[in-house]
């Protein structure tokens, strides 16, 4: 097989000035904006009012209790659970001790769990519209151009990724079109936005999207639509199936071992 | 050891709590009065961070305590321009200024006042709740004091700093069942803390010792205490506390062994049973030898050794002394 001849384009110089830094000076503009206008729009978290935050408080008691009974005696532990699972059973702590036993209100006709959802579609919406708008704007100035030569060799695979825009079938991969300039910039500025606007920005669409994807697990505990009263009633059976047994125990006798060895 | 201001200064010395405020000046002189939020300003001047705020909030609390209220006051000044006036804690830290600023009983009644309307308007204002509580204690309300912190742990069950609070309160009205329960509620929020495992055992050697006559509930409270210092030992190699707590509570029951050989039975397999006299022995032992080494080791103010307090070194000195003629004996 012949030896491929080192492919070269002739490239106006002015490419650099007109393309490729016009892209990446609006991409960072446009992650500029968009941590600022998510920041104007978010709204600080919701009060919780005293009732919501003794049921929410309450079952994390019984929590805290069901994960370190361990550092309690027996005695004091039997105490503890004995009293937390009758006012768990009973409805002590619930918010809305007259909705037991009914079904939990529709999450959609909820006004207060609107609000939740409301600023996931705001962020969503901040995040959606200037891609969409810089990516018609690049396809209708930019498409079609190669605009610059990576420094380094590539593998045939990376031809759809970086030759976007360019139907060229026997092009090098180490040319690359606009259109694959901007999804570059799209991954790679997350350090630059860093050095901007402080590690806990807004800009970068990656860290959203993994806060929505790790995100979700958290407040699901006390989201809208969870039955608290089903919630009192697993946990008292958590608690009741504990066997008891208190780090308290032999300590004396490992603290003398650990001592002496 | 040079007393940062990243951390709360209310443990520190008189003189450490001076030797921070005396800085005042100089912290308040370093950084700008506003810090400005756009991007532009914030890359040619200093930044703002998290640290600079409770830098601001740890020297108002030291400024406060050594009578520097002019300071106290620039650091409020500046606290309140970034959070606003209506941000809780920046309320209780306002709160804090007008106790300290309070000369008699009825300006505290007032700044009482204040503290109750706020919380008519909003009861889950926590900082607010708190600095309640604490005035109502310093101004010895003490049956007050418990009512609210039990409000507040109604509501708030895992809070532990509130627990502890209670736990104080309950202690300083020699209610040591009580102070017991709320100990180990500290415990549940936070297990591994030694030094409220080394504290339990205190508060139940208390106990022990209140009641006197060798029955059930004192082994009981004997018993637990021992293994309370054991466990906190276990969790914090060298730890003076634990390890002075053990000597206190091994000698005891040695001295009630020989006193009364009788064994008293334990009523409810659910407690702790002490351990066998051999075992006590060997403990004692082992306190009293880790006490003279930390004592040896301090007072020789060998690398490593120095972070012991003074007061607590002296303590145990004099806990070694009363035990020496006995040894040599």
């Amino acid at each position: 097989m012949a030896q491929v001849p080192i492919q070269t384009i002739h490239r106006d110089p002015q490419l650099f000035y007109w393309i490729l830094l016009p892209i990446t000076v609006v991409m960072i503009l446009t992650g500029v904006l968009r941590h600022y206008v998510t920041v104007l729009l978010s709204t600080p978290p919701k009060k919780l009012d005293k009732k919501a935050m003794r049921e929410q408080r309450a079952l994390m008691h019984g929590i805290g209790l069901r994960t370190n009974y361990h550092v309690l005696s027996k005695r004091a532990f039997n105490i503890r659970r004995d009293a937390l699972i009758s006012a768990y059973e009973s409805g002590a702590y619930l918010k809305a001790p007259e909705n037991r036993g009914q079904a939990p209100p529709n999450p959609l006709s909820d006004p207060s769990s609107m609000d939740g959802m409301m600023g996931m579609m705001k962020n969503q919406m901040a995040m959606i519209i200037p891609n969409t708008l810089i990516m018609s704007w690049i396809n209708a100035f930019f498409s079609g151009y190669v605009i610059m030569k990576l420094p380094f060799p590539l593998t045939i695979k990376f031809k759809s990724m970086l030759q976007a825009g360019v139907a060229t079938r026997d092009m090098d991969p180490r040319w690359m079109s606009s259109i694959s300039w901007y999804f570059l910039c799209i991954f790679g500025l997350q350090s630059v936005f860093n050095f901007l606007l402080g590690s806990d920005n807004a800009a970068s669409q990656m860290a959203q999207q993994m806060n929505q994807m790790g995100g979700t697990q958290g407040p699901q505990m006390f989201g809208p639509g969870v039955d608290p009263d089903k919630q009192f009633l697993a946990e008292a059976e958590n608690l009741a199936v504990i066997e008891h047994y208190s780090v308290l125990d032999d300590v004396e006798k490992r603290l003398l071992e650990g001592i002496k060895g | 050891m040079a007393p940062s201001l990243l951390h709360p200064p209310s443990h520190l010395s008189p003189s450490a709590a001076l030797q921070l405020s005396q800085k005042a000046p100089a912290v308040l002189a370093s950084s700008p009065a506003t810090i400005s939020n756009t991007p532009i300003t914030s890359l040619f001047s200093a930044k703002e961070s998290s640290d600079l705020w409770l830098r601001y909030e740890n020297l108002l609390l030291s400024c406060l305590r050594t009578g520097d209220e002019q300071s106290a006051n620039q650091c409020l000044e500046r606290l309140v321009l970034r959070f606003g006036e209506s941000n809780e804690k920046v309320m209780a830290l306002k709160g804090l200024v007008k106790e300290a600023d309070a000369s008699h009983n009825g300006d505290l009644e007032k700044v009482l006042k204040e503290y109750e309307d706020i919380l008519a308007d909003n009861p889950t204002n926590i900082p607010i709740t708190k600095r309640r509580i604490a005035l109502l204690r310093s101004m010895g309300r003490i049956p007050e004091a418990v009512t609210a912190l039990i409000q507040l742990l109604d509501f708030l069950p895992t809070d532990p700093e509130a627990w502890s609070e209670l736990a104080d309160l309950y202690l300083s009205q020699g209610m040591y069942p009580q102070a017991v329960y709320a100990l180990e509620e500290v415990l549940v929020a936070a297990p591994n803390a030694w030094n409220m495992h080394a504290r339990l055992g205190e508060v139940q050697y208390m106990a022990a010792s209140s009641i006197g006559a060798v029955d059930a509930t004192y082994q009981k409270y004997l018993a637990e205490s021992l293994k309370r210092f054991a466990r906190s030992i276990e969790l914090c190699d060298d730890y003076l506390r634990g390890y002075y707590g053990l000597k206190l509570v091994t000698s005891k029951i040695l001295t009630d062994s020989g006193k009364s050989p009788k064994e008293v039975k334990p009523t409810d397999l659910d407690d702790f049973v002490l351990p066998t006299q051999g075992i006590v022995e060997k403990l004692n032992e082992a306190a009293t030898e880790k006490l003279s080494e930390i004592v040896r080791r301090y007072t020789a103010q060998e690398a490593h050794w120095k972070g012991y307090d003074k007061e607590e070194i002296a303590a145990a000195k004099e806990l070694l002394a009363q035990d020496a003629p006995q040894t040599t004996r």
